[in-house]
């Protein structure tokens, strides 16, 4: 029995959906990965986690959390088994996402401008207007292909069946590529040879991807336009992505104080005087964007990029205003959107969900408040979260209180049981929770979808909370051709 | 480029040179004052290389205290640590520019001189083991911009930085040298250990061929085109990688800078002519007051700062 050793201490969660093994067999697509760990003992395993530690530390893939002025380093954690995903599911994964963003797509714009769906009675009106991310500014606003979700991550989860979810649409500033792409690189450092055996499909076009995508969206006739990215600078949690991006694109990485706005053109401050930018990448959130226009307060933007927007004389990525279309309370709708623009049935399934601004389902959740999760609309991160299962009744009525003073805010769902991969910890293969994020590009082409994604896992025990600021660590996804 | 990113890379190169000076003077004076110079000042060290302002005053009583506070100091402007952790941050805020090796070299570097066993070596063990092993980082730096960055404009700023501050280092250890030679009953030795600090020994023997006399090592020091250490030298790369800027800037802003450059060359150029050691006491800070100019022009005109 060659696979024993992996199965011996490898206890499946009740009532979940394991990747690796059903009914304690091997998954035919888990058994080259694991023949080729037969001869692997568990330190060996152990050796390859800490190469893997090393190299995330030289390369500098860390957090830096500053104090006394030293910054203080720590890596992303890293799991070393990839998680495998059959070309089968994948297919199913890709149609799904695809048709989402179609929809999601055609809202933002129907919202923008007729707001049809509304008209029609099929959201309601106050769903839009009470959302905090409903942008007025960006109403009759006409953007470059009407395309608003160019670059988004699609919160993927299994529910006991196997069966695919998509938990959350992130359509404003997604975050997590550069992690997608530095675990691959980690995974042909520690399984030599591995990735061309099992046939993984690369997820190296990523970046060429997107800047073809940014160079199509320029409304200026010139041969080459001026792509850059924007960041909110060297402090925030993601600059390692942002570097990583514009350094992949070839494109510069800009901070709001590099750009200026004459005569609605927004140009960046060289060396040798003003150059116009056609393009903007821009992972600042929406209020940060103008100060003229959204938060006055705001160092991180530039002033007058609203109109320069407006006039057509830059592009915007995602477009401002997105976040009306990724709200939780919104999210319940989508499958209602596939239907009214698309006229198809939704691929993926939706989570039910229940407004705490409405009685009866306020009262539904909170008499089964141990099989809900309750949320905040505008949440994430996995902050401000009531896991109900794992709550203390003290908690629990802290929270009610909470809720009760702006029911809007928040949203329930029945706990889903994420699906269990295999992880290496403690010196051990254990099952661990997971969800999958792919990112999707939104051209003037059409949908692409590299194949593979950030596999965020809850590494402590039992846990089904992935975001990397509350223990959630990733590793590789494998997309089987 | 970017203005923003000219300086960043500019400063970067300004405090990775700063800080491979500082440690190879670190290295020569402490190798003097185990064998030959047994009275070192220590104090007289951290008065001029440490933080000058009356309220940051430190007093060290041991050498080790000495190097401990200004090569592992945290908390201190002046030491090695702050000065890598300068260059990280500003090498940070480039990221995208400078290539993914030159970063991970000065990842490399910070996490070389965080390592406990750097201050367990300089502490209680073989300073100069640890002093060897951060220079070591310097040059993998040296030779990592050597071999992987383009030969753009970000480039030419880097290795502006890199000269203007090895001119600055270079006449701040001749001031620091003089004063030491003010206070022995022989100069001979601190003009020997001049020249250790700055490398250039080897190439004085070779060089000059008589035993040392102190106008000769001005001389090499100051003039000598072949010395990378000297005034004059850094003075001419400067005006050589600045030149590559001539059709990337704006015409009357690199005449300005073009201009300034000029007339410092010209400047140490008479100072040749007086051969006089005494004339070096007005030499360092009038080129000190030349240097300030023109990193403030290249601030306004460059970099955009106001």
């Amino acid at each position: 029995m060659p696979f024993s050793k992996f199965l011996a201490n490898y206890h499946e969660s009740p009532n979940t959906w394991d990747e690796m093994c059903a009914n304690r067999e091997i998954r035919a697509h888990y058994k080259l990965f694991l023949e080729s760990l037969a001869k692997a003992s568990m330190v060996d395993l152990a050796q390859k986690d800490d190469l893997a530690k090393k190299l995330f530390m030289s390369q500098g893939i860390t957090f830096t959390v500053y104090s006394d002025g030293e910054g203080i380093e720590k890596i992303f954690p890293f799991d070393i088994i990839p998680r495998i995903i059959t070309g089968a599911e994948w297919t199913h994964i890709e149609a799904g996402i695809k048709q989402r963003l179609r929809a999601l797509n055609l809202f933002l714009k129907d919202i923008y401008h007729e707001q049809a769906i509304v008209k029609d009675k099929v959201i309601p009106a106050t769903m839009i207007h009470s959302c905090p991310y409903f942008l007025k500014e960006m109403v009759g606003v006409d953007v470059p292909f009407d395309i608003y979700t160019h670059i988004s991550g699609i919160d993927l989860i299994r529910d006991s069946d196997g069966s695919f979810y998509a938990l959350e649409d992130n359509l404003r500033t997604p975050s997590g590529v550069s992690y997608m792409l530095e675990n691959r690189n980690m995974t042909y450092r520690i399984f030599p040879g591995l990735l061309p055996k099992n046939n993984v499909r690369s997820v190296k076009d990523y970046p060429d991807l997107l800047l073809k995508n940014l160079l199509a969206l320029s409304s200026r006739q010139v041969s080459n336009p001026t792509v850059v990215l924007l960041t909110p600078g060297i402090f925030n949690s993601a600059y390692f992505e942002h570097t990583t991006l514009a350094r992949l694109m070839g494109v510069e990485l800009v901070e709001g104080r590099d750009l200026v706005v004459h005569d609605f053109k927004v140009y960046m401050k060289t060396t040798a005087g003003l150059k116009q930018v056609d393009v903007i990448y821009r992972r600042v959130d929406d209020e940060f964007l103008d100060p003229l226009v959204f938060n006055p307060s705001s160092m991180l933007g530039v002033s007058g990029l609203y109109y320069a927007y407006r006039k057509g004389n830059v592009a915007i990525i995602n477009a401002p205003g997105n976040g009306v279309a990724d709200d939780k309370a919104v999210y319940t709708f989508v499958p209602a959107m596939i239907k009214y623009y698309l006229n198809e049935e939704p691929i993926l399934k939706t989570v039910p969900t229940y407004y705490m601004d409405n009685t009866d389902h306020f009262d539904h959740v909170f008499s089964q408040i141990r099989k809900m999760v309750i949320k905040k609309t505008n949440g994430s991160g996995g902050y401000g979260m009531l896991m109900g299962h794992a709550s203390t009744d003290q908690e629990i009525a802290d929270y009610k209180l909470e809720v009760q003073k702006d029911p809007r805010q928040f949203i329930a769902q029945p706990m889903i049981q994420l699906s269990s991969v295999p992880c290496f910890i403690d010196g051990k293969i254990q099952p661990r929770h997971v969800d999958l994020r792919p990112f999707a590009l939104y051209g003037p082409s059409g949908i692409e979808i590299v194949p593979g994604g950030l596999t965020r896992v809850a590494l402590k025990e039992g846990s089904l909370v992935v975001n990397s600021s509350q223990g959630g660590g990733s590793k590789d996804t494998w997309v089987l051709s | 480029m970017l203005s923003r990113v000219a300086d960043s890379v500019f400063w970067m190169a300004r405090y990775l040179e700063r800080t491979d000076n500082l440690l190879r003077l670190l290295r020569t004076d402490y190798i003097a004052a185990q064998d030959e110079l047994l009275d070192y000042d220590w104090q007289l060290l951290i008065d001029t290389f440490g933080d000058d302002t009356p309220e940051k005053k430190v007093m060290v009583s041991s050498y080790r205290e000495a190097l401990n506070h200004l090569v592992l100091h945290r908390q201190h402007e002046y030491s090695i640590f702050t000065n890598i952790v300068r260059v990280r941050e500003n090498a940070r805020s480039v990221q995208d520019y400078i290539t993914k090796e030159l970063w991970q070299s000065l990842n490399d570097f910070f996490h070389t001189i965080r390592n406990p066993e750097t201050k367990n070596l300089i502490l209680h063990n073989d300073p100069v083991t640890a002093l060897d092993i951060l220079l070591r980082e310097s040059i993998i730096f040296y030779g990592t911009v050597d071999t992987t960055m383009s030969r753009g404009e970000g480039y030419t700023f880097l290795n502006l930085g890199k000269y203007i501050e090895r001119c600055l280092q270079t006449l701040d250890i001749l001031e620091f040298k003089r004063k030491q030679m003010a206070n022995a009953e022989t100069e001979a030795v601190h003009w020997k250990y001049l020249l250790y600090a700055l490398s250039g020994y080897e190439f004085h023997t070779k060089a000059y061929k008589n035993s040392l006399q102190d106008k000769e090592v001005i001389h090499q020091v100051l003039y000598n085109k072949q010395f990378p250490h000297s005034v004059i030298y850094s003075l001419g790369q400067m005006d050589r990688y600045f030149q590559r800027l001539v059709d990337v800037s704006q015409p009357e802003h690199f005449a300005e800078i073009e201009r300034i450059i000029r007339e410092m060359i010209e400047s140490i150029n008479t100072y040749q002519k007086k051969e006089s050691v005494a004339a070096i006491d007005q030499l360092i800070p009038d080129l000190r007051l030349q240097f300030a100019n023109l990193n403030q022009r290249l601030s306004t005109l460059y970099f955009g700062n106001s």
